[in-house]
């Protein structure tokens, strides 16, 4: 007796696989506590900041004063200009913005795919899914967008935050063109942190507390480079580099990611 | 062709095999209980088949074709372990994810159908994290016949259920096969249950196959035995094992008789012993115990 098998297409699989993540992303609490949380963070960094302005604090050891200086503009939280110091990316005003978001990215890539693996869940996706390719995709793409989400809480998180603490919105030395192409090389940029996270996430399996400390070490040799590839006066060629080492990554450690599913038990 | 062969198959962990090269035959359309005792190879052997262990040698086809073939697998069920789902999302939020992983058409339909299959309409809104364990067990059931599956691979899926959650599942597993045309493996501690619904066997030990057969073979091997109850129990034991060589008294306080004998050659030597006998029967050893002595002459 004979049995037809009905022919799965790549399009079909990897649109069934899209539909269980957006599903599931869209209907977990996580996404929303993180989401939220990328929503007040920058107002409660621009609002208490804004409040120390000009406080003097004394190192109690060596007698040295320290005086602490607020944003000047709202925009600072969202990167700084390429001409500044700061870009280099070692002082408190590049550090404390936009940028930890990816380090938000990573608990959410971490605890998405750490679930499916604790739950047993994989039991279910992988019986009847042969093509690890598929989650690989479909992992990244998701998360990718949960980041883009992110960064877009983060940016009305800055407007809203810049208006309480009464922050100026004046640009210097940029305009909007450049404001609204460093938010898309950010967005963008979540595409080479993703794969970095999925494949220690994929390593680690159903160990989070390994997967997230992987995906913090291995980020955080990364993260340096952001301010310079997305400065607040980013250009067109940002946005290109930005989307070329996103997919480079995405394609290359996705492949990674896919091998270690195929050779590796998955329970 | 056969619904799984299995050919060679071996895997190991840290240098222990727990698959050892291994053979087995599925026909389409059979309910395979495939028994062993635990660590047996069992379930890395159903794991091997869904794909979800990688193993060192040896080959799997499912109805002629690799089992990582993606159309194949796409019509797999299963239920390992305990279902995959997860404990924040209610039963039916896991089945519809489930289903949207199947790529079901009519989703809410399916669902309902198959919560309806295992008697869990009522429990559709429960979170799944508060289902009891019996609940549990249906609920995996259910996610594994989603989308009408080929193959259903159950490992241990009558664990916690309650003798009507058992009936079900009978029935259900029946009712599969005979109309839906699918193949079954089901691995069972409890060869009670298993007896009643398979229909070919796979008995595994320390990961290697020692037989199989179907349920027909099963009962033209089992040996015939008489057992008798009578009144004094310890002097009957002694006077029958004085004339036969396999006597065994059973938990329910029969003493068998294994030898080839009529039950009227037993009552006429229990008589001219002084024994009246109160009860006497002719039966067949089952699944269970035919395991066991084959389990005891492995060692």
């Amino acid at each position: 007796m004979e049995i037809k098998f009905e022919h799965n297409t790549f399009r079909r699989r990897l649109k069934s696989m899209l539909k269980v993540d957006f599903r599931r992303m869209f209907t977990s609490r996580l996404f929303y506590i993180i989401t939220g949380t990328c929503l007040v963070i920058p107002i409660l960094i621009l609002v208490m900041t804004t409040m120390m302005d000009g406080s003097v604090s004394v190192n109690p050891q060596t007698g040295e004063e320290t005086v602490m200086e607020a944003f000047d503009s709202t925009w600072q939280i969202i990167g700084t200009i390429s001409s500044e110091d700061s870009a280099a990316g070692m002082d408190m005003l590049s550090m404390c913005n936009i940028n930890l978001l990816y380090f938000a990215v990573a608990a959410l890539v971490c605890i998405f795919t750490a679930e499916d693996f604790r739950s047993g869940y994989v039991k279910n996706l992988f019986t009847v899914r042969a093509k690890k390719t598929d989650y690989v995709i479909s992992k990244t793409l998701v998360c990718f967008i949960g980041g883009a989400f992110m960064m877009l809480a983060f940016l009305a998180g800055t407007i809203i935050g810049g208006v309480i603490a009464g922050l100026s919105f004046e640009m210097t030395g940029f305009g909007v063109s450049q404001l609204v192409m460093c938010i898309l090389s950010k967005m963008l940029l979540t595409a080479v942190f993703v794969p970095i996270y999925l494949l220690m996430s994929v390593i680690a399996k159903q160990k989070l507390w390994l997967s997230i400390l992987l995906s913090m070490m291995t980020g955080m040799l990364l993260f340096m480079m952001i301010p310079m590839l997305s400065p607040l006066d980013a250009a067109f060629m940002n946005v290109i580099l930005c989307l070329c080492g996103g997919a480079l990554f995405s394609i290359g450690l996705g492949a990674v990611s896919n091998h270690i599913l195929k050779k590796t038990s998955l329970v | 062709m056969n619904a799984i062969e299995i050919r060679n198959l071996s895997k190991s962990f840290r240098g222990l095999y727990a698959v050892n090269h291994l053979n087995m035959t599925v026909p389409i359309g059979a309910i395979y209980g495939f028994i062993g005792e635990n660590g047996s190879g069992k379930s890395t052997t159903e794991k091997i088949i869904c794909g979800l262990i990688h193993p060192d040698g040896g080959s799997v086809k499912l109805f002629g074709r690799e089992h990582t073939d993606p159309d194949v697998c796409a019509k797999a069920g299963v239920l390992i372990e305990a279902p995959g789902c997860f404990p924040n999302l209610s039963v039916w939020n896991n089945l519809m994810l489930q289903a949207a992983n199947l790529s079901i058409r009519n989703t809410e339909k399916e669902v309902v159908k198959v919560l309806k299959m295992v008697r869990m309409e009522g429990a559709a809104s429960n979170k799944y994290k508060n289902c009891s364990l019996g609940m549990k067990q249906r609920i995996g059931i259910a996610m594994a016949l989603l989308g009408n599956p080929t193959l259903l691979i159950l490992d241990e899926p009558i664990n916690g259920l309650d003798a009507d959650g058992m009936r079900i599942m009978r029935e259900v597993l029946v009712d599969i096969t005979r109309n839906y045309n699918c193949t079954v493996v089901i691995s069972s501690h409890i060869l009670g249950e298993l007896e009643k619904i398979a229909t070919h066997y796979g008995i595994v030990r320390s990961g290697k196959m020692m037989k199989e057969m179907t349920a027909t073979e099963l009962k033209a091997s089992c040996r015939t035995y008489v057992a008798v109850r009578a009144k004094d129990r310890n002097r009957t034991k002694a006077v029958l094992a004085c004339k036969f060589s396999r006597t065994e008294e059973d938990e329910a306080g029969y003493i068998r008789v294994y030898d080839r004998i009529t039950p009227e050659e037993i009552v006429t030597h229990l008589y001219e012993n002084g024994i009246l006998v109160s009860e006497i029967i002719t039966d067949r050893i089952g699944l269970e115990e035919y395991y066991i002595d084959l389990i005891k002459e492995g060692r």
